[in-house]
């Protein structure tokens, strides 16, 4: 539970926290507490994401989401530490990773806070589409929170080096849609998440078409373009 | 005899005096109180007004207690840029709390809507009716669970492929067919089966492919009777149909089928 306070620290006091990188205070600690209740949390909400279509999917959620944020994490940070040492920041690379596991952390436990809302949804709705457009509505909200801790984080971190600090800011908004590209594709290759209902239980699902077209798909779905049973 | 002096205190004024004294007394140390509390240092000018003392003499300025004082209120307004902008109705440390249980709330949640509640073990996740996954359009490939047949959905009815050979030759991909369950099927009008029509270059006869056997088409009323085109007749060599099992011919009192 030690290490669920510190989701405290970095909702309530960010400035100190993101001072506390910065200097390189306890780096170890932060890393460790953010790894820890992220994944529980995405365990979480992926079991509730899981539960509507099997056990087994329930369990392969919950193992799949958390794999989902830390390899799109693994992926992406040496691009964000090295464009930013290219522009002059004098981060570390592990500053820079516990920056975006930050990010992360808040996108897990707002995740964790919308967690009762699906729960509702999966126990009262019957539309798979429904589902899956609420849940993907979710995770844009929640990821564009994440992403708006670590550009705060990015821009206290670094304000040591004003040399190349607004080249800095692009790579940092060129990064975040770099980030989101990976994350959905990363995403699609690790799905199902849900499950539809009409099928079987996947651990994996052949891959073929793409995550927006997929998204398209059911909204056209939704605004009665097409017909789903 | 005692003489009471006019201007002593009565003896009314001495008690009433007595109970003053005790009064500021212990309003004095209430406010010494207020003005101790744990965590709270800023609050000392807060509780100010409710502090009642009797008036002091005014302190000798000296300059050096000045400085001290200064440099305290300077300390003091830093400690206060440093606190929060508004008091937290919630101690610190009791977030991790509230998350620990509501991830365990959360937890219990999910074991409960995943227990079986029916007799055919469907979990309250699952129990509300069942919805599909798939966008219904034109070319959709479903297959049951329980049978090999494999269908294609037109214009809203399900027209069963009748071989492997048509199922190809259309151009169908395996990993595009939908394996649902039979109630799903059944949700659809049965349309024309798919077929495809095989005939070789030295041979007059044509045949029609189902169940990966050859069925021949006796003669052309029977074939235009059958809804066949001509476009659906494709080509292939006189060996690979004889090499295909005999179907019953098309009608069924046709006879034996010729061979190509």
């Amino acid at each position: 539970m030690n290490d669920l306070a510190i989701i405290e620290t970095i909702l309530r006091d960010r400035q100190r926290f993101f001072t506390e990188i910065r200097e390189g205070i306890g780096l170890r600690e932060k890393t460790r507490a953010m790894l820890v209740s992220g994944i529980v949390f995405f365990m979480l909400y992926g079991a509730v994401m899981g539960s509507t279509h099997s056990l087994l999917q329930a369990l392969s959620s919950a193992v799949k989401l958390p794999v989902l944020f830390l390899a799109t994490l693994v992926i992406c940070s040496p691009t964000l530490y090295f464009f930013n040492v290219l522009f002059g920041s004098n981060q570390s690379l592990t500053q820079n990773f516990c920056l975006i596991l930050t990010a992360i952390t808040v996108t897990a436990v707002l995740l964790l806070s919308f967690a009762p809302i699906v729960l509702f949804f999966l126990l009262t709705t019957n539309h798979y589409q429904f589902f899956k457009l609420l849940n993907v509505a979710i995770f844009a909200i929640t990821g564009s929170i994440g992403v708006t801790f670590l550009s705060q984080g990015m821009r206290v971190v670094s304000a040591g080096g004003r040399e190349g600090a607004r080249a800095r800011r692009n790579v940092m908004r060129f990064w975040v849609v770099i980030y989101a590209f990976a994350g959905s594709q990363m995403a699609w290759t690790l799905r199902p998440f849900i499950g539809a209902p009409s099928m079987g239980f996947e651990m994996f699902r052949q891959l073929g078409g793409n995550f927006y077209a997929n998204i398209f798909a059911s909204i056209g779905e939704i605004l009665g373009f097409f017909t789903v049973m | 005899m005692s003489q009471t002096r006019p201007d002593a205190p009565s003896r009314v004024d001495q008690i009433l005096d007595l109970l003053l004294d005790a009064l500021l007394e212990r309003q004095r140390a209430r406010g010494e109180r207020l003005l101790q509390p744990p965590e709270a240092p800023a609050e000392s000018t807060a509780t100010e007004p409710f502090i009642v003392e009797p008036p002091l003499p005014e302190p000798e300025p000296e300059p050096v207690v000045v400085e001290e004082t200064e440099v305290a209120e300077e300390d003091e307004s830093q400690q206060l840029q440093d606190l929060p902008p508004s008091p937290l109705l919630v101690p610190p440390g009791q977030m991790g709390r509230t998350l620990f249980r509501l991830a365990v709330g959360l937890l219990l949640f999910v074991v409960l809507v995943n227990v079986p509640i029916t007799r055919h073990g469907v979990s309250l996740a699952r129990v509300m009716p069942d919805s599909a996954a798939l966008v219904i359009r034109n070319g959709l490939l479903l297959k049951s669970e329980s049978s090999d047949e494999i269908y294609v959905l037109q214009d809203d009815r399900l027209r069963w492929i009748s071989s492997l050979e048509a199922f190809e030759r259309l151009g169908y991909r395996w990993q595009d067919v939908h394996v649902v369950e039979e109630s799903f099927l059944d949700r659809f009008e049965r349309g024309r089966p798919v077929h495809v029509l095989l005939k070789c270059k030295g041979s007059p006869h044509i045949y029609r492919i189902e169940r990966e056997q050859k069925r021949w088409i006796k003669d052309i009323p029977t074939f235009e009777a059958e809804g066949h085109v001509w476009e659906d007749v494709r080509f292939v060599s006189c060996q690979y149909l004889r090499n295909l099992p005999d179907g019953p011919p098309i009608p069924e009192d046709a006879g034996p089928p010729p061979q190509p």
